[in-house]
């Protein structure tokens, strides 16, 4: 059997001591694996993030990754006017393995432009960032992460208000991404989306449920996690009304 | 016009105003960047308590300047942390607080009189080797700085969030940048005083951000604007017979207007 290359056990923590945002968290993402991580706002998506990523304050229980994750933050917190391109975003991603008193090699520029290249941004590779579309400069955000050629990817809500073609693209990149045998843990509200994947964690400040989407996407699950933000539509399916994400 | 420079104290003038020119280039792109501009100014205004002692007792300004912009520093540090006020409140409260105690011991103790006037705007024609020494000191640490830690302070501006799954260091380069704004803030009194700073360190980048594509060009046109800035308002200063620091501040708010105008 494979190794996961993310293993969570008993994960509980918050911002600050004594109140924890997060807790009874436990799970695991295999190479190839897409997770699924559902949850109201204020749920515990971005604290679970920032825990997988060492930035929580407070933190108890066991984390274990193959490698250091690659983050791919919302788009809609970025700065707009920002003075930098597309180029100069995606090749952030190789600061991390370059020493201060070095330049970027030839080889992460190359890593850069076939990042952007991957995700059909290599014409727009010298456009200023800010001037892309929303789901441009999403695509722009993953191209960096690519560049970080990290073996688990951590998206935040990264199909959230993008238009239609980046969001296909996106989804496709995932299945390239799988097949590449990395693990992707994908912030999502949409419980639609969530049961293409191959995993779901549903997070209500607490784990509510993970396994398989047939297993956890349950009006039962959904109801504990979403609460009154739960619309049951008239087929008998289940949407999530979202409010405004709030930062 | 070579007539104005060729007295010694106007080519002292020009060499600081080419070297503070550096620094705003340099740094000034990373105070917009960062949204630092009201750290930076009360960095300048906060050293004015220091500057009046320094005045009276007859120690260099800039050791005054920075002991006293330490205990600014550490005060609004133990503020916020205490949580007895936000940041911006901190160092609203300091920053008056700073100002009044300048104004108390240059008027009721040691009775500093005009002397006032250039601790707060500075002199660009009245500066010593000494001052330009400094100023070239810190040209050279913040070039080795921007050298170094570039891509961090890059990372760090873009995506605060996102910086430290990149791998890149936060921590003391955020630190080194602070305290090149303060040390920047420092040499700079000499020539600008306590309450202009902003008009070199500040206004230029603020202006050229308005139009600069990427960093680069930010940081060249900043230096260049800056230094085209300094040198007409020593001409006007020359000219009209008012102090350099307030006619650079006027020049520097007019000519960001009318970018922001034509930016538009």
């Amino acid at each position: 059997m494979t190794a996961p290359l993310v293993r969570v056990r008993d994960l509980s923590g918050g911002y600050r001591a004594g109140a924890d945002a997060l807790t009874g968290v436990g799970f695991e993402a295999g190479p190839g694996e897409v997770v699924a991580v559902l949850g109201p706002n204020g749920g515990g998506k971005s604290t679970l993030f920032r825990a997988l990523l060492g930035e929580l304050p407070h933190r108890r229980g066991a984390v274990e990754l193959a490698g250091r994750p690659a983050y791919v933050p919302q788009t809609e917190r970025a700065r707009l006017d920002f003075p930098v391109s597309a180029l100069d975003v995606a090749l952030m991603g190789a600061y991390g393995r370059t020493p201060w008193f070095r330049r970027l090699a030839r080889d992460d520029r190359a890593a850069a432009r076939a990042a952007l290249a991957r995700v059909g941004l290599e014409a727009q590779s010298g456009e200023r960032f800010g001037e892309l579309s929303g789901g441009q400069r999403q695509r722009v955000l993953i191209a960096r992460a690519l560049v970080q050629d990290a073996p688990v990817l951590l998206l935040d809500e990264p199909l959230s208000g993008v238009d239609a073609p980046s969001a296909a693209r996106i989804e496709a990149l995932f299945e390239e991404l799988r097949g590449e045998g990395r693990a992707l843990l994908v912030a999502t509200h949409d419980a639609r989306q969530a049961r293409a994947w191959q995993r779901v964690l549903c997070l209500n400040r607490a784990q509510v449920a993970f396994g398989a989407p047939a297993e956890v996407l349950t009006g039962k699950v959904l109801q504990a996690t979403y609460g009154g933000e739960l619309v049951v539509l008239a087929d008998g399916s289940t949407a999530v009304a979202v409010e405004h994400h709030e930062h | 016009m070579l007539d104005t420079f060729s007295a010694s104290y106007m080519q002292r003038a020009l060499l600081e105003i080419g070297l503070l020119a550096v620094l705003a280039g340099v740094l000034g792109a990373w105070i917009v960047l960062r949204r630092l501009a009201f750290f930076t100014h009360s960095v300048g205004t906060a050293a004015f308590p220091g500057l009046v002692v320094a005045a009276a007792w007859g120690i260099a300004p800039q050791l005054a300047a920075l002991g006293a912009a330490l205990g600014f520093a550490g005060l609004r540090e133990r503020l916020a942390r205490g949580r007895e006020a936000e940041e911006d409140a901190a160092t609203g409260i300091l920053l008056v607080a700073a100002l009044a105690l300048g104004a108390l011991l240059a008027s009721d103790v040691y009775r500093s009189g005009a002397g006032v006037d250039r601790l707060l705007f500075g002199t660009l024609i009245g500066l010593s080797d000494r001052d330009i020494a400094l100023t070239a000191a810190a040209v050279a640490l913040v070039g080795l700085a921007q050298a170094a830690l570039r891509r961090a302070w890059l990372a760090r501006a873009f995506d605060p969030e996102g910086v430290g799954a990149l791998g890149v260091a936060v921590a003391w380069p955020e630190r080194a940048l602070l305290a090149a704004v303060a040390a920047a803030v420092i040499v700079a009194l000499a020539a600008v005083g306590a309450l202009l700073v902003s008009v070199v360190l500040v206004v230029p980048a603020a202006t050229v951000r308005l139009l600069a594509r990427d960093v680069r060009t930010l940081q060249l046109g900043t230096g260049a604007l800056a230094a085209v800035e300094g040198i007409v308002a020593l001409l006007l200063a020359d000219g009209l017979n008012v102090a350099p620091g307030p006619a650079m501040a006027v020049l520097g708010g007019a000519v960001f207007g009318l970018v922001a105008v034509a930016a538009r």
